[in-house]
């Protein structure tokens, strides 16, 4: 069943998911309508970590 | 169907037990790891016991791991930082929501979620409704107060994150709420198997409505209380609804850890978010096969403010012994759900006695109504037991015969005799939320 998802390119796309958003919020300059919603984004891309990459390197 | 049709995660549902033992493994060491390092509670805790996070190995190290329960939650509470306790294991301004338990068993435990716990709350249960078959085609009903409890809170973020459309009915009376799923067509909604019932009898005897045929529900969730893993209350439910009724298990210091499937065949346990153990009652075994009960400590991966590590939640049940479900999920499953609780199985006249086995026989026999109350009282030295059923009107005539196959009924299947008395439909206690329907008066040795 695993082999018909392309996980690697989604672990792939999820990392640079969350380096956009932590680089957001290091630049963002303290804005806290930046900083907030960056939270909240962090914590779905969380979600999709551990949905998809945490089981990765299992697979 | 395709298996995205049918699984919220279709590669963690099915993964092989083997890999998902490895994966249960990695993340036992995180979370280890994790409440060691920044839960003043479990550092004290696991360094008492000589345990750092390196000694975690295998998934049988965490015997070793010293369990925790409800009554050490509370003492932790009581130290900063307020009102956690020195188990919070983020800083307190990362905690984003608060909510507390019932306090059904004493002092409610307190507790924080930070953004990302209360994301991964409405995951776990994103599981849940999709394996209940809901879709964004779905209108969910919720009928419940969103107060201070967890209770269906996360249930509703689920739904909005499946896609569905989610009406709130909180502040609505049942009478309203049941006018306002009528007027709307909803087509699932969420609540405690008292509650489903109580909707089903209001709808009935208040508002002359038939939820069978007069409402558009196809499914509902049942939780807070075992009702939908006990066969005669399932029936009941669904034959008042005209739905499929699912079990779902969940409790606010661990998250929601079980779940029926479409094939209704026991909980499944969500063993890429939980481990769970089942240990004998006294001698604290490990019970890994099927075929003997025993108390649930549970274990939560990834959620990090208030971790829930080897926590015995005093929940009985058994493993199944159906090692593959037809669904396909490679999740474990318990057979009949969560039996009972240790805190609830008590002795009567000597014989172990678990209040789900009196709702069993209850609602097994239909000429009797849904309530019911069973009473524990002592008379000098010996234990008393007194059961109260309401009988429904059409059936007063026959009460000589009713007693009989209800008192035959209980000796089968709880070994006791009761002292039954038969009340006026209606006139017994109704609950919104969670019954207490077995009252223990005997005086505390």
């Amino acid at each position: 069943m695993v082999e018909e998802y392309k996980i690697g390119d989604m672990v792939e796309k999820i990392k640079i998911l969350k380096q956009t958003a932590t680089e957001l919020k290091r630049i963002s300059g303290g804005i806290q309508a930046v900083d907030r919603n960056v939270d909240r984004i962090l914590a779905s891309i969380k979600m999709l970590e551990i949905n998809i990459s945490d089981v990765a390197g299992i697979l | 169907m395709r298996n995205t049709e049918k699984y919220w995660n279709p590669i963690l549902e099915t993964l092989p037990r083997e890999k998902l033992q490895r994966l249960q493994l990695k993340k036992l060491q995180n979370i280890f790891k994790w409440a060691y390092e920044n839960s003043p509670f479990y550092h004290s805790l696991y360094h008492n016991a000589g345990l750092e996070p390196g000694d975690i190995k295998t998934l049988d190290d965490i015997r070793k791991v010293p369990k925790t329960e409800k009554s050490m939650l509370r003492v932790a509470q009581g130290i900063k930082p307020y009102p956690y306790g020195n188990i919070l294991s983020v800083p307190i301004e990362q905690v984003t929501e608060y909510r507390q338990t019932s306090g059904t068993t004493g002092q409610p435990v307190y507790h924080p979620e930070t953004w990302q716990d209360w994301e991964w709350s409405a995951e776990s249960w994103a599981y849940v409704l999709y394996a209940h078959s809901y879709r964004d085609y779905d209108r969910v009903f919720m009928p419940f107060g969103y107060s201070i409890y967890i209770a269906f809170w996360a249930g509703h973020y689920a739904a909005e994150k499946v896609g569905c459309e989610v009406v709130p009915g909180g502040v609505l009376d049942t009478e309203a709420r049941i006018l306002k799923m009528k007027e709307l067509g909803a087509t699932a909604f969420m609540a405690t198997p008292t509650y489903i019932l109580g909707m089903a009898d209001v709808a009935r005897n208040k508002l002359g409505l038939d939820p069978a045929k007069d409402l558009h529900i196809k499914k509902i969730t049942s939780a807070g209380e075992s009702g939908a893993s006990i066969p005669a209350t399932r029936k009941r439910m669904e034959e008042a609804w005209r739905a499929k009724v699912y079990d779902h298990a969940g409790a606010t210091e661990i998250g929601h850890w079980g779940y029926e499937c479409e094939a209704q065949c026991g909980l499944h346990v969500n063993e890429a978010f939980h481990l769970v153990e089942i240990e004998e009652i006294g001698t604290g075994a490990s019970i890994t096969n099927p075929g003997k009960s025993g108390s649930m400590v549970i274990t939560t991966f990834d959620r990090l403010a208030h971790p829930c590590i080897r926590f015995d939640s005093k929940d009985i049940i058994e493993w199944s012994p159906i090692e593959k479900c037809e669904c396909g999920r490679t999740f474990r499953l318990l057979k009949g759900g969560i039996i009972g609780r240790a805190d609830d199985i008590t002795k009567v006249k000597g014989v172990l006695l678990a209040p789900t086995a009196i709702e069993e026989v209850v609602r097994s026999i239909p000429e009797l109504g849904d309530e019911y109350e069973a009473i524990v009282t002592k008379k000098g030295d010996i234990d008393d037991i007194t059961l109260k059923v309401e009988i429904i009107p059409d059936f007063k005539r026959n009460v000589d015969a009713i007693e009989q196959k209800l008192a035959q009924q209980l000796r089968l299947k709880t070994n006791l005799r009761y002292n039954l008395e038969f009340h006026d439909y209606g006139t017994l206690p109704r609950y919104d939320v969670k019954a207490k329907r077995f009252k223990d008066l005997r005086p505390k040795e």
